[in-house]
């Protein structure tokens, strides 16, 4: 099925030509593609391949020199997220996770977790100063969602516990949790299956399409396990020094020479 | 006219003074990712050291300037091995606060050590001549010289010597220098040790005017982070032109507007500047990666 | 068999920090009383209310550096400030002290907004830079308006009157002042315990989590900024009003730098450790280095004593000395706490 003959209205996300260059070198390339809703898509390429720009670039930690990134956020609406500033990203709809894990360790589960949902608190400093009713009702609320997040994330144990000293798969965890805190429509998770173990990511692919499903969002992710994103992509993109290569189902994209020669192709290339 | 070249002299030496002390922050903000808030009391310390020697031996005074931006040179090199080698894992912030601590400590021990009257420290060489209807000292002249040798060697040592690669491969990248077996542990060290000796001859060049006290290099201090500041902190040549910028702009102002408040209009200024030109006159914009 | 709490008892254990915060006021009140009695002597008093002054300037100050990772070197500045404007409204134009008070904090907010307008647009470490210069514009302007600071001469002020004629004495001074205190400690544990405590962590912690979440960095920076500025300003006003005298040469760097040592060393990010700080760096000088035989007599030793104490606290026990005790039960424990720093 090609991209063009899908309807926008089932689009949550559109990649229009998406460029950015640093220096002389041109880290993502034209690239376009299309994330439906409630879809779980994979996005691969070989070590360079410009993942994760396309990621900063998506969620405007990077401006990019062109393209278009459109995105049908809460209010139903289609928005170009180019131009915007980074903090406003996630009150359209659109969360990320980080590959180096961006907790705070001073902070306690709970309290990461509500750094999630963040732009819901509205009381004013004067009113946080001097817990009044209005502040403290709304942290009650939200606390109590955090709550309901940890026990469905299996995180409600160690709630109350610093996050600095945890292990690395509960690190993961608690940040994926953080997603949830602010019903996104559209979830981008980066490399969430590094450094786990088997169990660890059979537990991970049984979660993602759990929260698809409960949350009703899609998910955009990029990883290096081709087994993970097979088992659990419904689609995936791949690219190579930042340019599009193909699209298709997971079992399309194995068979498709252009990608074997990328991953596995001329010598120079694993450089 | 002739107004204008005398104070366009000054300048050039008062330029010259800001330079040395902001190549001294800069080369220390550059390897060891910090701002050296402590600079300029040990320069000022290592002032007080040259006096004394002074005041000891009596020597010729521009030996005793070089024994005491030696002296310098041994102060950065212990308080490098001493205090800023624990350091080098640590947060910016951290650092930072740990020269606001060697800051309180030498501003202890320089009173201690000295007391608290200010003293003399004579110029280099005495006599004038005129130009064009401006006086100009031999002392000024010599400085302005000096100065501009010392800082030309320095670049030039930056870029064509062995030791000026490890230093500008340590500024770029810390952690890849060390694995490409560059010992920036040393390279942070001579970075300490050369920063005092430059703030100190900075110092005593300052001396003859302001005389050697706890406060001598208060002003110049400011001065020395504004100039980062102006010419950004991604070059070493940046601060240096921003020194003479500003001491251009402080002795003009001065004249011209007004002697009282020259030095905050000329902060204020700086800060305006920095509006529009966040990066400085000549910084370059850094993109973070996520 | 356990007995059980009494009522008060456990109101102070539920009612916690709040309730440890009052008791700690209880205890400072009893202070001018024990004056009174000779018990004490006046001079202690003295330094005890300089101490809490100072601790009210260091919680605003922790709520910058522990809490958001800024440097601030333009504390005295600020803390100067307040002291004068709050001389000349109430010495010379006669205003109520509340409303010198409201206009002695409202006053230097409006110049940190500027400040922080302009050095907060770049990298966090500008603040330290422009607050400096912005100090020595104010010690400047201390010096050179005299029809406002009276320059060199010093201005003065006297106790403050509440409510336009309760006229408080010294002690009546002295217990404003410790009840300022209270109140402010426990807003700032409001406040570190809110959204915006944890945005503020947040932004210190990870910039890119920060953004991610919807944290405006350069927004909530101002407002740290501002707040601390509040607290120096308010710390200005009370030290007025008790020490009665002020001149120029009391707001410099080394004052601002004292303040930044008292949080370092006791404790940052927290309230209780902003208190011990305090009397480390501006009671011991004065109750115990300068009464050591020889040394004491030394100008500066007290600079060596907190800059050394600085250093070494940052480089062995970030956290402060507030923490040490726990640090030596923590080595015996299973669960390992991360140690903070102050931007990591």
């Amino acid at each position: 099925m090609s991209n063009e003959t899908v309807k926008s209205k089932d689009l949550v996300l559109k990649i229009e030509d998406l460029s950015i260059a640093f220096g002389g070198l041109k880290a993502v390339d034209s690239l376009s593609f299309e994330i439906k809703e409630k879809e779980i898509f994979g996005l691969i390429g070989p070590n360079g391949a410009g993942k994760t720009t396309v990621f900063n670039c998506i969620t405007q930690f990077y401006k990019p020199d062109q393209g278009k990134v459109l995105f049908k956020g809460n209010n139903g609406e289609i928005e170009n997220l180019v131009g915007q500033k980074t903090h406003e990203i996630i009150s359209k709809g659109l969360v990320r996770t980080f590959q180096n894990i961006e907790l705070i360790k001073e902070l306690s589960v709970i309290d990461n977790l509500l750094i999630g949902s963040h732009i819901e608190f509205k009381a004013s400093v004067l009113s946080q100063l001097l817990r009044l009713p209005k502040a403290r009702k709304e942290e009650e609320v939200l606390r109590k969602k955090a709550e309901e997040i940890l026990k469905y994330m299996d995180l409600y144990d160690i709630k109350d516990q610093l996050v600095g000293g945890q292990p690395y798969g509960i690190l993961k965890r608690i940040e994926l949790a953080r997603t949830l805190m602010c019903n996104p429509k559209l979830i981008i998770l980066d490399e969430p299956a590094a450094g786990l173990n088997e169990a660890e990511t059979i537990a991970l692919i049984e979660k993602v399409r759990d929260i698809r499903d409960r949350y009703n969002c899609s998910i955009l992710l990029v990883e290096h396990d081709m087994k993970f994103v097979s088992d659990l992509c419904d689609r995936v993109c791949a690219i190579s020094f930042g340019k599009f290569l193909a699209i298709g189902t997971p079992e399309e994209i194995q068979n498709n020479e252009k990608v074997q020669i990328a991953y596995l192709g001329k010598e120079e290339d694993y450089a | 006219m002739s107004i204008f070249i005398q104070i366009f002299l000054n300048s050039l030496e008062t330029g010259g003074i800001y330079a040395l002390a902001a190549l001294g922050i800069i080369l220390i903000f550059r390897t060891s990712n910090t701002t050296n808030y402590a600079q300029g009391a040990i320069s000022m310390f290592n002032a007080f050291v040259a006096t004394y020697i002074l005041i000891g031996t009596n020597l010729p005074v521009y030996i005793v300037a070089i024994l005491g931006m030696l002296s310098a040179f041994v102060v950065g090199v212990l308080v490098d091995r001493i205090v800023i080698s624990k350091t080098q894992n640590m947060d910016p912030v951290s650092k930072q606060i740990i020269t606001l601590g060697l800051l309180m400590i030498f501003l202890g021990l320089a009173p201690m050590l000295f007391g608290t009257d200010p003293i003399q420290f004579p110029r280099f060489i005495y006599g004038s001549l005129t130009i064009l209807g401006a006086t100009i000292s031999y002392n000024a002249i010599l400085n302005i010289v000096v100065v501009i040798i010392l800082v030309s060697f320095l670049f030039y040592m930056l870029q064509r010597s062995k030791w000026g690669l490890s230093i500008r491969a340590t500024a770029s990248n810390e952690v890849v220098a060390r694995m490409m077996g560059i010992p920036t542990s040393i390279v942070t060290m001579t970075s300490w040790a050369i920063a005092a000796a430059l703030g100190t001859l900075s110092a005593l060049m300052l001396a003859p005017s302001t005389s050697v006290s706890i406060s001598m290099m208060d002003g110049v201090q400011i001065i020395a982070f504004l100039s980062c500041v102006l010419g950004g902190f991604q070059t070493f040549h940046g601060p240096v032109i921003a020194a003479y910028i500003i001491g251009f702009a402080s002795n003009f102002i001065s004249y011209y507007i007004s002697s009282i408040w020259s030095d905050p209009i000329l902060y204020i200024l700086i800060l305006v500047v920095i509006l529009f030109k966040p990066n400085g006159l000549f910084g370059k914009k850094m993109v973070k990666k996520v | 068999m356990k007995k059980k709490d009494n009522k008060l008892v456990m109101w102070y254990k539920n009612k916690k920090p709040y309730s440890s915060y009052i008791l700690f006021g209880i205890i400072l009140s009893v202070l001018p009383i024990l004056v009174e009695l000779k018990a004490l002597k006046y001079s202690y008093l003295t330094t005890i209310a300089s101490i809490l002054i100072y601790s009210i300037v260091g919680l605003g100050l922790n709520i910058l550096l522990g809490y958001s990772g800024l440097i601030s070197l333009g504390t005295a500045g600020f803390m100067g400030l307040g002291t004068y404007l709050s001389a000349y409204l109430t010495a010379d134009l006669n205003l109520p002290f509340e409303l010198a008070l409201l206009i002695s904090i409202a006053v230097p907010i409006l110049v940190g907004i500027l400040t922080g307008l302009v050095s907060l647009r770049i990298e966090g470490f500008y603040l330290a830079i422009a607050t400096l210069a912005i100090s020595e514009i104010f010690r400047k302007v201390f010096v050179e308006f005299e029809v406002v600071t009276n320059g060199f001469s010093g201005k003065k002020a006297d106790y403050p009157t509440l409510l336009g004629f309760i006229e408080l004495g010294r002690n009546g001074t002295f217990i404003l002042i410790v009840a300022i205190l209270v109140v402010i400690m426990i807003i700032t544990y409001n406040l570190i315990n809110s959204y915006t405590g944890r945005a503020f962590l947040t932004m210190r912690g990870s910039e890119s989590a920060a953004k991610a979440m919807g944290i405006n960095i350069y927004k909530y920076r101002l407002l740290s900024f501002a707040i601390t500025v509040a607290y120096a300003g308010l710390g200005g006003v009370l030290y007025m009003h008790f020490v009665k005298y002020t001149y120029p040469d009391t707001w410099t760097l080394l004052l601002s730098l004292n303040i930044l040592a008292a949080i370092v060393i006791g404790g940052i990010r927290s309230i209780p450790g902003t208190i011990l700080g305090s009397f480390v760096v501006f009671g011991v000088p004065d109750l115990i280095l300068k009464r050591l035989p020889i040394i004491g007599q030394f100008d500066g030793l007290a600079y060596i004593f907190n800059g050394v104490l600085i250093v070494l606290v940052v480089l062995f026990y970030p956290t402060g000395l507030i923490h040490v005790k726990e640090k030596f039960k923590r080595k015996n424990t299973k669960l390992q706490k991360e140690e903070g720093s102050y931007s990591e």
